[in-house]
């Protein structure tokens, strides 16, 4: 047996990853010569679920994709289903979603920096950040009354209004959040553990994210000005002004700087959002008739999510999902060889994968389970590329 | 031999939304911290006295969940955190749901939620750390 033929497998249960994913990775001593991913670990059949249900029945099982970003699938979803009808919100609707939806976005970034103190092996950053996440919690119970999956928004409307003295409240969270990031961040960019461990690790150049089609943090890291709030505005996006994140390097240490910049931005939002927000009395919940087809986008924390949905006789028909995730999972067979097998865990921890999102494809032959790539799917499927 | 003051616990990530899985973590961050109850979270089935398991059961994951509780020694006790787990939840009519866990192994204690608070999850824990010290008394 040759050494690089030894093949060491990290996942589906393993202590570096903390989502169940195989990597196959093949190491000639440290180094990595290549990696194979296997996926399926995590597949429930989302889109088949959600085929036949009614349009209100369907908004459950679309939060029910990712539990770390349950408000973005719900606002994707409602949001294409407010296409097809052609239905603009009431602004204080609108201002409530922003402020969930930015809310969101610092609870996965905090959950994000956390689990990248943990991998590399700085325990009390883990637990410091997963500190202030649950502030932005607490904000969360106190609106939606979830903590993970809070079903709060509905079509046209939302299930619950804010109290009256919720802004408050989480003006106070938000502030508090912000000002401990902006203490971590000093705190992360002068420490040489992790200034030594992230730099110059997983280093994506511009011109691979363009190709590989990345959105969200990891492009902006990159130097790819995208940000679907600015190309796409949505609910109070197009009112407000808000800096988007942006780095260089493109490497691990970049994609740290600009999320934890992002949190800080979100507070912002937040804090300008609910400065202004309109007193009215949000529409009540009905059930609502939809017929035909429409595609929505926004920007998840992780970057852009889109939805496809076709209904028929008021049913869902059929239901595409492209989560953010999907465009950058397979640029790990690239980025990984050539690494130190020490850095796996570092560079799939700063990519932020998320395998819940990821997993739609799954292939059943005589009662055995196989995973295609996109390719072979084609050609077996004979669908049309 | 005494469990009461150090279960050492397996989790096991399970076909889910990764909700149950924060929850789950989140016991071990500094708000709920069970540490101080001597509960530590351990990255190896073989030093596990207590699996936790979150997520729904599929047909991929089956055969893993089966061989990590076979590789914990006895005496040991499942947890089911999360409607995935106790019943397939919002996912149970899926082609490829191969569950509910209690028809891959035995299960001890269900905490039921979608997900669960982190308070259920401990108390769940707590309700395992009784049934163990049953197990070992015999």
């Amino acid at each position: 047996m040759r050494v690089h033929d030894f093949v060491m497998p990290v996942g589906p249960q393993s202590p570096a990853i903390k989502e169940p994913i195989l990597l196959k990775v093949c190491l000639e001593g440290e180094e990595v010569q290549k990696v194979r991913m296997v996926t399926g670990y995590t597949h429930r059949g989302i889109e088949y679920l959600l085929e036949g249900k009614n349009p209100d029945q369907a908004l459950y099982v679309a939060s029910r994709v990712c539990g770390i970003c349950s408000i973005t699938h719900e606002r994707a979803y409602v949001r294409t289903v407010e296409n097809i009808l052609g239905y603009d919100a009431p602004e204080r609707v609108k201002a409530i979603r922003t402020v969930l939806f930015e809310l969101e976005r610092m609870q996965s970034h905090l959950l994000w920096a956390g689990f990248m103190m943990h991998e590399i092996g700085l325990e009390t950053l883990f637990n410091y950040f997963w500190r202030e996440r649950e502030k932005v919690l607490d904000c969360f119970e106190k609106i939606t009354g979830g903590r993970v999956h809070h079903n709060i928004n509905k079509i046209r409307t939302l299930r619950y209004d804010m109290e009256e003295e919720d802004p408050e409240f989480i003006l106070q969270q938000v502030r508090s959040v912000a000002r401990k990031t902006r203490d971590y961040y000093n705190d992360c960019m002068k420490e040489e553990v992790v200034v030594s461990r992230l730099k110059n690790v997983g280093t994506i150049p511009k011109s691979m994210a363009l190709e590989w089609g990345l959105t969200g943090p990891i492009a902006r890291a990159s130097g790819v000005r995208i940000d679907t709030r600015k190309i796409d505005p949505y609910d109070w996006y197009s009112r407000i002004d808000f800096e988007m994140a942006a780095g260089k390097r493109g490497d691990a240490l970049e994609r740290l700087k600009v999320r934890l910049t992002e949190v800080m931005e979100s507070a912002r939002i937040v804090e300008r959002v609910l400065s202004g927000l309109p007193d009215e009395k949000i529409p009540p919940h009905s059930l609502s008739r939809v017929e035909g087809e429409g595609h929505a986008r926004v920007e998840a924390p992780r970057g852009e999510l889109f939805y496809y949905l076709r209904f028929k006789n008021n049913r869902v028909e059929r239901a595409k999902i492209r989560t953010p995730s999907f465009s950058y999972m397979k640029i790990l067979e690239e980025l990984l060889p050539g690494m130190v097998v020490g850095d796996v865990p570092v560079i799939v921890a700063s990519l932020d994968p998320c395998f819940s999102c990821l997993e739609r494809v799954l292939v059943e032959k005589n009662g055995r389970v196989e995973e295609l790539r996109e390719k072979e799917f084609r050609r077996k499927y004979s669908c049309p590329g | 031999m005494t469990f009461k003051k150090s279960p050492w616990v397996f989790v096991f990530h399970g076909a889910g939304c990764n909700g149950c899985n924060l929850e789950v973590l989140a016991v071990a961050t500094p708000r709920y911290d069970v540490e101080r109850l001597g509960i530590v979270i351990k990255h190896s089935p073989r030093n596990a006295d207590i699996l936790v398991v979150e997520g729904m059961v599929n047909k991929k994951n089956a055969d893993r969940i089966r061989t990590v509780y076979d590789q914990m020694a006895s005496p040991k006790v499942v947890v089911a955190v999360g409607a995935c787990a106790v019943s397939g939840g919002p996912f149970a009519e899926s082609y490829n749901h191969a569950g509910p866990l209690d028809r891959i192994i035995p299960v001890d204690v269900y905490v039921p939620g979608c997900p669960p608070r982190p308070e259920a999850v401990i108390d769940g824990i707590l309700k395992g750390v009784e049934v163990l010290e049953r197990a070992s008394k015999g």
